[in-house]
């Protein structure tokens, strides 16, 4: 028997342990562990064990930028949407100044340009019909829903075309990156960075006031945000820059397509240094795949150790079919607009870059698109 | 669906391990922005590089 009843609360509700997936968590995080250790990287260690804190963080505060962004579009409701911008204003009170600082770290930046944008709105009409982000994907995954592990296998197969698009988008045009700290060094930097913040604030709330909705962050946005701020700037400690999700799944799915006999490494984007390092080398040498496996399987532990883990059944084909689209479209979209919600949004914004309000400027339209398509999907507006 | 998750979960782990002992590691683990010339977290170049 996996699932053993081992204590009630207060209330009386049963608590039930997963033993079985609790187990598979832990067991793997720590075979994961042991073989980064072996290879003296404590600081890859590090990122596995950032990622597990985050998994559990979005998982018990079910802190979803999908679902936050609907509600705002839909409704004017901001309390999600502000919990966001807390995370962000956390991470940047260490980036933007040690990045400038230090040689050793670095922000996250992008050039400003047609795939930047076109990329962001894609990945905006994937996010809400897929029902979840960059991190929603991994968290609700790790949480036990069947249906974004149909998103997850899209959205890797999205971003390895992703990958094979990306060179004729930059092709396209565009300026180098737009740095704060750059022009106005990292103290000035971080001023504008929090100033920013504060007025997109501003502006969400007067949407919301104007809209007659709440616009106060619920409990878990507010506990949630601070959390997640801090063990991002855990994750930007350990990996010398700021957490980011996609690129992982980009490499995932070139090893596969390589182990299926694709050689992708004659594709420019493979021709890169880094793209190029990341895929010939082990995928515990790349940042975003140790912090990805961390929350994954951090997800997987918090879900197992309340309730039995994956227990509801599939959803409907036409749900299904949703998650594999939103996936798709999410996958090719991050690979264009450098990243996802994390990335590019919290990582561009956070790092003082330019990038990082623009992909949110343009992904919220693709948001609007993904919206009115979901009832085609069998899915709600709300 | 249970099931589904203990294969994938198991599999995952092991694509992990055989990649990982099938192939280099670095001294330390990095992103494609620690390379000269990255313009962006996927190592994308910059547009004044080209």
């Amino acid at each position: 028997m996996s699932s053993a009843s081992l204590a009630a609360s207060e209330k009386g509700a049963a608590v039930r342990i997963d033993l079985l997936f609790l187990g598979l968590a832990l067991a793997s995080t720590s075979i994961l562990i042991a073989l980064v250790l072996l290879d003296h990287q404590p600081a890859s260690a590090a990122l596995i064990l950032g990622g597990f804190g985050l998994g559990i963080a979005f998982l018990k505060a079910e802190f979803s930028y999908t679902a936050s962004w609907r509600r705002f579009l839909t409704r004017g409701e901001a309390g999600g949407l502000l919990g966001g911008l807390i995370v962000i204003a956390i991470c940047a009170l260490a980036v933007v100044p040690v990045a400038a600082l230090s040689p050793k770290f670095g922000g996250a930046i992008a050039p400003l340009g047609p795939s930047l944008i076109i990329g962001a709105f894609v990945f905006g009409v994937g996010m809400q019909l897929a029902n979840g982000c960059g991190s929603g994907t991994l968290y609700t995954v790790g949480g036990g829903s069947g249906r974004m592990l149909v998103t997850l296998l899209f959205f890797v197969i999205g971003s390895v075309l992703g990958s094979l698009s990306l060179p004729a988008f930059l092709a396209l045009g565009g300026v180098d990156p737009v740095l704060a700290p750059d022009y106005l060094g990292p103290w000035g930097g971080l001023a504008v960075t929090l100033a920013s913040i504060v007025v997109a604030a501003a502006l969400i709330i007067a949407v919301a006031r104007r809209r007659g909705a709440t616009f106060i962050p619920s409990r878990s946005y507010l506990v949630g945000g601070i959390v997640i701020g801090l063990l991002c700037v855990v994750v930007f400690a350990a990996g010398g820059h700021p957490w980011s999700v996609t690129f992982a799944y980009t490499v995932w799915g070139a090893k596969a397509a390589a182990a299926l006999g694709f050689d992708l490494s004659q594709f420019a984007f493979w021709q890169w240094p880094g793209p190029k390092h990341a895929l010939a080398e082990s995928v515990l040498s790349d940042t975003s795949s140790l912090t990805d496996f961390g929350v994954l399987f951090g997800a997987v532990a918090a879900a197992a150790a309340t309730k039995p883990f994956a227990a509801a059944p599939w959803p409907p084909m036409k749900s299904l079919l949703a998650a594999g689209i939103g996936g798709l479209l999410m996958g090719w979209g991050a690979r264009l607009g450098f990243g996802c919600n994390i990335g590019a949004f919290v990582g561009g914004v956070a790092s003082g870059s330019l990038h990082g309000w623009i992909w949110f400027l343009a992904a919220l339209p693709g948001c609007l698109v993904g919206i009115r398509l979901r009832p085609l999907f069998g899915l709600s507006r709300e | 669906m249970r099931s589904v998750y203990v294969v994938v979960v198991l599999l995952g782990v092991a694509a992990i391990l055989v990649d990982h002992l099938s192939s280099p590691s670095s001294d330390r683990a990095v992103s494609p922005e620690d390379f000269a010339g990255a313009c962006a977290p996927c190592g994308a170049p910059c547009p004044s590089k080209k």
